[in-house]
């Protein structure tokens, strides 16, 4: 992409977002609350102290990593709204290969490391299922991923009840609280910020050089582009499919692993009321599914996410208010898109001629 | 009580009646949506407008006191919501999967807020629902009049609702120029029909009978709201199309096989068998996902499905 195409995205798209949460304000307005007390809160709360900071890399951390694997599945045109339960997934597995794998004498790196491959197994496995229902049946992912999302919170209730159920529960839906030595090394202290982030942003350059430097990142893109064509270039869309579904999964799933030994070390019922799964779709989107964007379009959503929760709880406006700013901001995306696509600026993401 | 304690007669009896009383939310919102797909349009946004839906058709009915009021608010928000969609989607051609994703996200965060904020000073609101119209003769007949023919209204309205879509679609003008627009825009246009107009009212059909759909849950199933009251039964509602092939009829047994599981793991909820709710919870949404390998071999869209139009020039 030229210079000039990018700025013009990223204005359109900051516009589009920037809708979004004015929709927010007038809500918060609605209630009767005071706008400008929600609005200072909104800006300036994240980077209000040490802690606040860490948290917006806490959710940068988390978002980055869904959203470069639901990017990925984007560029072959897919649809993976199930990050949301690939992510708990991801979670429940890496608990459950520490409590599988505790008491074989394991050194910890190796331990942590296996953990986060068996919640990235968890994610893939997860989608898995729509992929191949894709593939072979043609079964529209989006109804089939946001279904296994349902499942998954069931899921976590048969976990917290069954295998990693906390020794002192005592009938509470609780898990084990995964061991120091276990837990992903903090960044700074008396924040929540661990290595996690590192691990973020090396995917980006992973993604980056899969996406658009090997013959697989191109054909995926070709896919998504122009079916027909691709099919007449000898391209196995099939494989495409399942493929860019799996990598989509298996960083939701990793991104769970990184959450749970990185930040909450437990869990519990509420676990599954993140979020991050839904949000990194549009995060995805606004960051026009290229690696690059999705790093900025995850930080400035991390920064915007933790300002809103505060405004939420400051004027105690319910949580799903922030479902409600995100669902605004994706049609004001497509209101930006309309407004550039003589410049076809936002392309193949977004439109399927 | 052990498994095999329950499954009796009236078990059974008790859990297909409920089948038809749980079966109109995704029934009217399917049948709505088959006609906005059938034009060329997918609206994702069923799961946002149903939510909607519910929770307007419950403060209506809840100011007004009568349950029809509230579903007949909930149609004219499912048509707001529809000329949205349809503006961007239709005239506009943008991306109808991220304006539906949107929609669904933005119904999803405002159907709770809404309700938090307008009851916060009201403990455990309640509405009055539609009542029980049993059909004279037919309802005593054993078995099949508890069944099918003791009901609310709406659940006449939703059976009825499968036959007249299928004659509309295949019988009127309006009907046809839908399914002409959804196949192939162009020869429809060169024919003189105007696609987008006729795309723009497949929207509006849709996402009215959506916003019913939703209401259904509030004006007649239950008489107090519950957050996310819908529960993904939008998107079953999509699936459900695809199941059926894009046919009223055909898309009828997947629909009240999705409904038998869900009242059927409701029922054993209630009673309590062995098995835990997290199980039972989980049950109608594998249903569905395990149905697609049946269902789903030879399901063929309307060739231009999601596909914008623009006229040449």
């Amino acid at each position: 992409m030229q210079p000039q195409r990018i700025l013009r995205l990223t204005v359109f798209n900051v516009l589009a977002a920037l809708i979004g949460l004015a929709a927010g304000l007038v809500v918060v307005a609605a209630t009767g609350a005071d706008v400008g007390f929600a609005l200072s809160t909104l800006i300036f709360y994240p980077f209000s102290d040490a802690y606040n900071i860490g948290e917006i890399f806490v959710w940068f951390t988390a978002l980055l990593t869904i959203s470069l694997g639901i990017g990925f599945a984007l560029r072959a045109n897919l649809w993976n709204v199930g990050g949301e339960g690939q992510f708990l997934i991801g979670s429940i597995m890496s608990m459950i290969g520490w409590k599988a794998l505790s008491g074989y004498g394991i050194p910890p790196p190796i331990m942590i490391v296996l953990m986060l491959l068996s919640g990235a197994l968890g994610g893939v496995a997860w989608v898995a299922v729509p992929a191949i229902l894709k593939a072979k049946f043609g079964s529209n992912e989006i109804v089939v991923t946001l279904l296994l999302n349902l499942v998954a919170v069931g899921m976590l209730f048969w976990a917290l009840d069954g295998p990693i159920r906390g020794r002192f529960s005592a009938g509470y839906l609780i898990s084990d609280v995964i061991p120091p030595e276990l837990r992903l090394p903090l960044l700074i202290p008396e924040t929540r910020l661990s290595v996690a982030v590192f691990i973020a942003l090396a995917l980006v350059v992973v993604m980056y050089i899969l996406a658009e430097k090997t013959h697989f990142g191109l054909a995926v893109k070709a896919v998504g582009k122009n079916p027909e064509a691709a099919r007449y270039a000898g391209i196995n869309i099939p494989k495409i499919t399942v493929l860019s579904l799996l990598i989509a999964g298996a960083l939701a799933g990793l991104a769970g692993g990184l959450h749970v030994m990185g930040v909450l070390y437990r869990m519990d019922a509420g676990y599954a009321e993140t979020g991050f799964g839904y949000i990194a779709i549009v995060v995805a989107m606004l960051g026009a599914a290229h690696p690059i964007g999705i790093l900025f379009s995850s930080f400035f959503f991390s920064y915007i996410m933790i300002g809103a929760q505060a405004m939420q709880r400051a004027v105690q406006v319910p949580f799903p208010l922030v479902y409600a700013i995100v669902g605004i901001m994706l049609v004001s995306l497509t209101i930006s898109q309309y407004l550039v696509r003589r410049e076809r600026v936002v392309s193949w993401p977004f439109t399927r001629s | 009580m052990a498994i095999h304690e329950v499954l009796t007669l009236e078990f059974f009896i008790a859990s297909l009646a409920l089948t038809v009383r749980i079966a109109p939310t995704i029934l009217i919102a399917s049948m709505g949506e088959l006609i906005t797909e059938k034009s060329g349009v997918l609206n994702l946004g069923v799961e946002g407008i149903m939510l909607l839906g519910a929770f307007t058709a419950f403060l209506v009915s809840f100011i007004t006191g009568n349950p029809w009021m509230g579903a007949l608010s909930a149609m004219l928000v499912g048509i707001l919501i529809g000329l949205v969609f349809g503006v961007l989607t239709v005239y506009g051609g943008v991306n109808q999967v991220v304006v539906g994703l949107g929609i669904w996200l933005a119904g999803f965060g405002l159907s709770d807020v809404l309700y938090r904020i307008f009851f916060r000073d009201v403990a455990s609101p309640t509405v009055n629902t539609i009542g029980v119209t049993p059909i004279p003769v037919l309802s005593d007949i054993p078995i099949i009049g508890p069944i099918l023919f003791n009901h609310n209204p709406l659940v006449y309205f939703s059976l009825l609702l499968v036959p007249a879509v299928a004659l509309f679609l295949k019988k009127t003008n309006l009907g046809m120029r839908i399914r002409a627009v959804g196949e192939n825009p162009k020869a429809a246009d060169s024919m003189g029909i105007n696609v987008y107009r006729t795309r723009m009212v497949a929207v509006l059909i849709g996402s009215m009978l959506a916003g019913l759909g939703g209401a259904y849950f509030t004006t007649a199933f239950l008489s107090s709201y519950v957050l996310n009251i819908t529960f993904g039964r939008g998107f079953i509602a999509l699936a459900m199309i695809y199941f059926g092939n894009w046919n009223p009829y055909r898309a009828l047994i997947p629909i009240l096989i999705f409904n038998y599981v869900d009242s059927l793991q409701l029922g054993l909820q209630s009673i309590g068998v062995g098995i835990k709710y997290y199980f039972l919870n989980m049950l109608p949404w594998i249903t569905v996902i395990a149905l697609i390998p049946i269902f789903g071999r030879k399901a063929q869209a309307p060739a231009a499905l999601l596909q914008p139009y623009r006229r040449a020039g």
